[in-house]
């Protein structure tokens, strides 16, 4: 059977052969990384991997993040107040190009380390960012409820909501939120006596993750050092990766786990105390610098035992309750 | 000396004291929980510092609570199974409470009270729904707080919200039920919740249906 394909027939075909292979291509009827909204995710960041993008004036994860969060960055009023009675404010509107340490306009950066392990000075490139606690203490300890973990671990703060305490950047062991003045729910309030701005850090770029997408930094990373996936595989991976180099894993148990698992070949003790000497050597004592110490307990979890006492309280106090009315129903003295 | 009755119980006073004490700790404890210490030069004050840590603060929290919830428990267990309903307001509450405050202020006479004025009544209800809010709420941000522990963020952003709206209405609560003592004619309460008597004569002359009744069982 012959058919005679005319021009019109030939580019309807054409067409939804295109349309068919886009959508084989593309995945659209599978997660493309087996990402979604509904399981946890991890990501590894491959310190042995990550050359800190030396030919180039910010590291593209750096910029990448930047270009992706510029819309959310703050823009302050221009008379903005000191704390009432402290006579300082955080504004970071004047340093927008600051990438070297975390602040309200850098949600990660690249720490450039030397550090001499084995008899060898090595080069370390470390992008930082939030580590996205299992058990995060900031978004507990919030007291206005403005700090949301997603079911995929990820931990953002909701910027129309916060005051600006800065309590997350207290509690958070690696100081990692960032705090802008002159913006937000607090002008509206008593900005005088309360609030002190808004404070910002990296989301996982959660909107992306909702939609099967990396985030920006590991799009944007050409050496593969940013890996992003499933938690548990992600965990797996990092365990494999330090064991193939004899080196050691970060983020795993700090803080009573986290979603981060950096890997490195030099132990994080050496490379914490390089950070902490470097930051020395500058007078560098202003918040977004953190180091990586080894040992990070989660402060909650010290006030188990108490919480316990807390939820059976109200059994105890029945208890003696009823004892003691019994008693005094049957005419026992007890009651004077 | 002129002669007393006893208006409050040991009991009565272990759960009045036991809540007052456990409840300041916590308003001391939780405003510790927002960042204002620090930011009020309280730290600076001598004995403040420990003040400036949101754990030490926290502690404190926590302890308190224990206490509270325990002493709440028990009030609330042991004067149900004894049937002892005084405290609990009545219907007109809220008027007569005005017609108190009136004569206080007019020097007028005041309507016949039973054991609590009309305003010790729904001081008592005010400050105890509050308390019972800030328990159930607390609860749910003790359990949040928990390790391991993810609940939905509408039920913690509700709780703490509700938390923070019952601190502060207790607190009112609070201070009106302290500014009751600026009227001289309140004062004698002040004996019966330390020591457990108050003078006969002024339960005679201010509490006449609560007098009667006792006059009555013995």
């Amino acid at each position: 059977m012959t058919e005679k394909i005319n021009r019109r027939t030939f580019l309807r075909r054409s067409t939804a052969a295109g349309l068919l292979s886009f959508l084989a291509v593309s995945g659209l009827s599978e997660n493309a990384y087996g990402l979604s909204d509904e399981q946890e995710i991890g990501t590894v960041i491959d310190i042995t991997k990550c050359d800190g993008c030396r030919d180039l004036e910010i590291p593209r994860c750096v910029s990448a993040c930047r270009q992706k969060n510029k819309g959310r960055f703050p823009e302050p009023i221009t008379d903005i107040q000191p704390y009432w009675p402290q006579k300082k404010y955080e504004d970071w509107s004047d340093k927008r190009e600051v990438t070297n340490r975390l602040t309200p306009y850098n949600w990660n950066y690249v720490e450039h380390l030397q550090v001499d392990y084995k008899g060898k000075r090595e080069d370390i490139y470390l992008m930082r960012r939030c580590m996205h606690c299992d058990h995060p203490t900031c978004q507990k300890l919030c007291p206005f409820s403005a700090i949301k973990k997603d079911v995929t671990g990820s931990v953002s703060i909701n910027e129309e909501l916060c005051l600006g305490g800065a309590k997350c950047r207290d509690v958070c062991p690696w100081g990692i939120p960032q705090r802008q003045a002159g913006v937000g729910l607090y002008l509206k309030l008593a900005p005088t006596f309360a609030g002190g701005g808004v404070m910002y850090k990296c989301d996982n770029c959660r909107d992306l993750l909702a939609k099967d997408e990396k985030p920006a930094c590991e799009r944007a990373c050409p050496k593969g050092a940013i890996l992003t996936g499933p938690k548990k595989q992600m965990k797996e991976y990092a365990q494999r990766r330090a064991e193939e180099i004899g080196g050691y894993i970060y983020g795993d148990v700090q803080n009573g786990g986290t979603s981060t698992f950096y890997i490195s070949k030099i132990p994080f003790e050496a490379i914490s105390e390089a950070i902490a000497t470097d930051k020395m050597a500058q007078k560098d004592t202003g918040p977004g610098r953190p180091l990586m110490p080894e040992r990070v307990d989660n402060y909650l979890e010290s006030e188990k035992g108490i919480a316990g006492a807390a939820l059976t309280a109200p059994i105890a106090g029945a208890a003696l309750a009823a004892f003691t009315a019994y008693k005094t129903m049957k005419g026992e003295k007890v009651d004077e | 000396m002129s002669k007393k009755v006893l208006r409050q119980s040991r009991v009565n006073r272990f759960i009045h004291w036991g809540t007052a004490i456990s409840i300041i700790l916590l308003i001391i404890s939780g405003l510790g929980q927002l960042p204002l210490y620090k930011r009020y030069n309280i730290t600076k004050l001598p004995g403040g510092e420990w003040l400036g840590s949101f754990y030490n603060t926290l502690d404190l929290h926590y302890i308190a609570a224990v206490l509270l919830i325990f002493v709440v428990s028990f009030h609330l267990v042991y004067h149900g199974l004894r049937r002892e309903f005084d405290i609990l307001p009545k219907k007109g509450d809220l008027r007569e409470s005005y017609l108190i405050i009136k004569a206080m202020l007019t020097k007028g006479e005041e309507p016949p009270a039973d054991k609590y004025l009309a305003e010790q009544r729904v001081a008592y209800f005010f400050i105890g729904i509050n308390v019972l809010v800030l328990i159930g709420t607390g609860m749910v941000k003790v359990i949040k707080n928990l390790n391991g522990v993810t609940l939905p963020q509408f039920i913690i952003a509700f709780s703490t919200h509700l938390h923070n709206l019952a601190t502060v209405l207790l607190i009112l609560g609070i201070g009106a039920h302290l500014a009751a003592f600026i009227f001289k004619a309140n004062r004698p309460l002040l004996r019966g919740i330390f020591s457990g008597t108050v003078d006969e004569k002024y339960a005679k002359e201010r509490h006449p249906l609560w007098y009667k009744r006792i006059k009555m069982r013995i």
